[in-house]
């Protein structure tokens, strides 16, 4: 007996807390940052109030993807097919919209579209046992010609619709907080250090958004909350990481991986109704554009978690808007805050005595300022393309410590285990 | 709780197993099994690896239905048709292999499944919290699961059947993946959860542990029952003669047939983990024809990193490893293989056989490039097959045939498998780690058996065993190993388990006439 009182377990404090107080401090510092940045640079559109709506507008359909591909993987199942089950959210959002004449029926079927990919989704790797990455490249490929085919069937004679596009349709309405516009929107244009950049910030999270991003943004929270805070998030997750554990515990395995995938399908399918009627008016063909695959890219990003995923679309949305909006001058801009950056990596890099990766850190820190200073501008390619870079470097210096959920992708049968 | 406590002669039996018959599509798994288990003990069943104990247990915990006879519990027959029906009977079972989730918290693995109880927020907490200090199991509820050691998940698969309310709780197999300390504490544990007047059913081939922990022990041979002792009037030569129906086999060596020929020589090994730190350190060791060089150490403490080094799958930083009079160092696995180094690793599943083939593909890994196996640049399917038959035969691999996936054989056969085909190909030395481990008594005299017989025609051995018997039993030198170091060499003739426990922890071999310390002046020489 006296063995057991000497090997007492070391009892360790959890490091969550801390964690989410050291994302708010990054979070913050990049804000200071990208503040200083556009002190230095005199580019106001840096931290515009447009530049946020902006970035909203982009942000939300990667980020409907990438809680789609959280649901999904959560519950053990790689869903590659969100760009398909997002292009049923654009076709059907625009059919219903279309021919109802009513956004909200559009939504409710652009929805149903996606949800009927997860359902192929389902059927194919939960029940059938194919390899997830297979059956979602189907769908994606499944995707874009059957949604040809029905419009050339029902929007080709539509006026102002054709064999790749729809007719214009209906908007939804927006919401806003009628006072902040006018309360700060001097302040924003004074173009103080920390305070205006802070003004524009409110003003582009309080005024005229569509109900439909204010929708997205909640389902953020929403997800969390029934993820991590539910018996039932609880069961989902315990499918993700040992689907044999969760058997052997009375958790209907399959049913939980189907009910993720159809939401996942779902969530896709409103980021695909969002596309079609709220970043534009017209459903195109072509209109997701990838935003399946970097919504699935922000996911790791956020290491499977809604907050961190939201990030990672809002990172994305940024330097979006910023190509759409600034053009040039801003992304150029961006440089100075990227080399800030690695100056900072460097020096962190430097204390924890990794001086070779310190060292090159701060080597490119000295090639981009240079860049920036010798330069008044990028060239119209680079910036393009500015997401999609971003999107490659994020994923290179940002997966380092990963944690996706353990039997993702896995095909799982019952009674596999013991 | 009180009524139930010493399990006196009115109480009726936890659990009373009578007549019970379980046929599968060609075997009777179970033969009319009779066990009487009293309230508020702790009641062990013994067998041999494919006696029958797990066909039974996953009968008492619902996972399949007898197909004669009855199960009581508490005095009243009940009919489980799942695990679920056995919960709400009050029975709970800890599998063999963890059915655990790495990536969610102590609490959630536990609460999983069982949400309706207590919700998964504070009033959970505070029940695991509770539980645990109740039966001393020290789990704290908030830590990732990844995090714990194999004692302490077992402590948490331990605690989700308390949560759950079991009365009786079945353990199978629970000490396979324990070192010798946290057998000592699951022991503890098992005891206070007798004390709080729980009913423990314990599965186990392990003699030594259940004569230590039982209060009955019921013996099972061939599927059926065939005595029930009490441990304080049997020994465990008596035990052992039951299950096998025959003798207990003690490892042992006759007479040395050690030879001056050094056959593997290392010289001054260092090798290094990722972030530089030491793993190995000034290992030398000479290993001469017809010697068994035993390696003692407490798990991590440099073994597996030392036969990783001879078998050419993790580089030395310096020293050099000698085949022979060649120098091998650097070498790829395969060419150190083909030069005649056999390998039986320490963890059968991540290194010695491909569950989901089937076992003649797995006699050829490892050889492929070797007759039986190959003509020529091709696979002789053929010669595989025959060769595969043979070691069948001759090291008594229990299978219905050379078709069957690795992956259905119990652990002992897979074991007896990977000796035989690593002893096919004459090799000059071969480095065994825990050649018997989760091998059943009879398996265990044979791979012993071999080991002999394989040394005396000239095969140089390194062998590396957690079980401390074994290795004074079958060592002609014994070497402790410590923090990467080996800092003693013993006498196997002369050395007991104490002595050698006590030098593994870094006291020394504690007799009279040496001085205690690290000797470091062995590695030296």
């Amino acid at each position: 007996m006296s063995q057991t009182l000497e090997v007492a377990t070391p009892q360790v404090a959890p490091p969550r807390a801390r964690n989410r107080w050291r994302i708010l401090s990054i979070v913050f510092a990049a804000f200071v940052a990208l503040s200083a940045v556009r002190m230095f640079t005199g580019q106001p559109v840096l931290t515009g109030s447009g530049t946020i709506q902006a970035t909203l507008a982009f942000a939300v359909p990667i980020g409907l993807a990438g809680l789609g591909g959280l649901w999904a993987e959560r519950a053990g199942v790689v869903n590659i097919g969100l760009e398909g089950m997002m292009v049923f959210g654009t076709w059907f959002g625009a059919f219903a919209a279309y021919t109802t004449g009513n956004p909200w029926a559009g939504l409710v079927a652009g929805v149903l579209g996606g949800v009927f990919g997860g359902l192929i989704h389902a059927v194919a790797t939960v029940t059938f046992g194919v390899d997830h990455i297979v059956s979602g490249v189907a769908i994606n490929i499944l995707a874009v010609g059957a949604m040809r085919y029905l419009s050339i069937l029902y929007f080709q004679d539509a006026p102002g619709g054709g064999a790749s596009q729809s007719p214009p349709l209906p908007g939804f309405p927006r919401v806003g907080l009628p006072f902040v516009d006018s309360l700060l929107g001097p302040v924003e244009e004074r173009q103080w250090f920390l305070v205006s950049d802070l003004a524009g910030l409110v003003i582009g999270l309080t005024t005229d958004m569509s109900v439909v991003t204010l929708l997205a943004i909640l389902l953020v929270p929403a997800s969390y909350w029934l993820l991590w805070r539910t018996p039932f998030g609880l069961r989902l997750r315990s499918c993700g990481e040992n689907p044999d554990a969760a058997e052997s515990l009375g958790v209907r395995v399959n049913g939980y991986k189907y009910v993720a995938v159809l939401v996942s399908g779902g969530l896709a399918g409103l980021g695909g109704v969002f596309l079609a009627m709220v970043a534009s008016s017209i459903y195109q063909e072509g209109q997701t554009g990838g935003r399946g695959y970097i919504g699935l890219a922000a996911m790791i990003f956020g290491n499977w978690r809604p907050g961190g995923l939201a990030m990672g679309a809002g990172l994305f949305g940024y330097t979006d808007a910023l190509q759409v909006r600034g053009s040039g001058g801003a992304v150029h801009a961006l440089l100075v805050l990227i080399a800030l950056a690695l100056v900072a990596v460097a020096v962190w890099q430097w204390l924890r005595g990794r001086r070779i990766v310190a060292g090159v850190s701060l080597g490119f820190a000295v090639v981009l300022g240079a860049w920036y200073l010798l330069t008044d501008t990028l060239p119209r390619e680079l910036v393009t393309y500015s997401p999609h870079i971003a999107t490659l470097l994020v994923m290179a210096l940002a997966t380092q410590r990963l944690r996706p959920p353990a039997a993702a992708g896995r095909p799982w049968r019952r009674g596999g285990g013991s | 709780m009180s009524s139930t406590q010493s399990g006196g002669g009115a109480a009726p039996p936890a659990v009373e197993l009578r007549g019970i018959t379980k046929r599968f599509p060609g075997v009777v798994a179970n033969h009319d099994i009779n066990i009487t288990v009293r309230p508020g003990s702790v009641h062990a069943i013994v067998g041999e690896n494919g006696a029958g104990k797990s066909t039974l247990m996953k009968t008492l915990y619902g996972m399949h239905q007898p197909d004669e006879g009855t199960v009581s519990v508490d005095g009243q027959v009940v009919r489980l048709h799942s695990p679920s029906d056995a919960i709400a009977h009050g029975i709970g079972m800890v599998h063999q292999h963890f059915m655990l989730a790495d990536n969610l918290t102590v609490l959630e693995n536990v609460v999983l499944g069982a949400e309706r109880l207590h919700g998964i927020g504070a009033r959970a907490r505070a029940r695991v919290r509770e539980l645990s200090a109740q039966y001393g199991l020290r789990v704290d509820p908030d830590r990732l699961m990844e995090e714990l050691g194999v004692g302490d998940r077992q402590r948490v698969e331990i605690l989700k059947v308390l949560y759950r309310g079991a009365r009786i709780v079945i353990l199978d197999e629970p000490t396979a993946v324990l070192v010798p300390q946290e057998v000592d504490e699951l022991f503890d544990n098992l005891r206070e959860l007798k004390r709080e007047g729980l009913t423990v059913i314990f599965i186990s081939h392990k003699l030594d542990e259940v004569l230590s922990v039982a209060d009955t022990i019921t013996v099972i041979r061939r599927g059926t029952t065939v005595a029930t002792v009490d441990p304080s009037g049997t020994t465990a030569r008596d035990l052992a003669s039951l299950m096998v129906g025959g003798e207990l086999p003690v490892p042992g060596l006759r007479e040395s047939t050690v030879t001056d020929e050094v056959v593997l020589d290392l010289r001054d090994l260092r090798v290094e983990a990722a972030d530089g730190r030491p793993v190995l350190q000034d290992v030398s060791l000479r290993i001469r024809r017809g010697e068994i060089v035993g390696i003692a150490g407490v798990e991590g403490n440099g073994q597996s990193e030392l036969i990783e080094t001879i078998m050419g799958m993790r580089p030395a930083v310096s020293g050099r490893v000698e085949l022979g009079g060649t120098d091998i160092t650097g070498w790829t696995t395969r060419a150190i293989r083909e030069a005649g180094i056999g390998y039986v690793p320490e963890d059968r599943h991540r290194h010695g056989v491909l569950l989901e083939s089937p076992l003649w593909e797995n006699r050829v890994l490892g050889h492929q490039t070797q007759p039986p196996n190959s003509k020529g640049l091709l696979i002789d399917r053929a010669g595989a097959r025959a060769d595969t038959e043979r070691i069948v035969a001759e090291y008594d691999v229990r299978t219905p045939g050379i078709d069957v996936l690795a992956g259905a054989l119990s652990g002992g056969n897979q074991q007896k498998l990977i000796v035989g085909r690593e002893m096919s190909h004459d090799p000059k030395v071969l480095v065994a780690a825990h050649p018997t481990r989760g091998v059943d008594v009879g398996a265990q005299a044979a791979i012993w058996g071999h080991l002999r017989a394989a040394r005396a025609k000239g095969l140089a051995v390194l062998l590396i065993s957690a079980d401390l018997d074994e290795l004074i039993g079958m060592s002609d030198t014994l070497h402790v190993i410590l923090r990467g170091r080996l800092v003693a060499e013993a006498d196997p003739a002369t050395v007991t388990p104490e002595q050698l426990g006590s030098a593994m922890t870094g006291a020394g071999l504690s007799s009279d006439d040496e001085e205690p310390g690290p000797r470091e002046d062995e590695a030296e020489a």
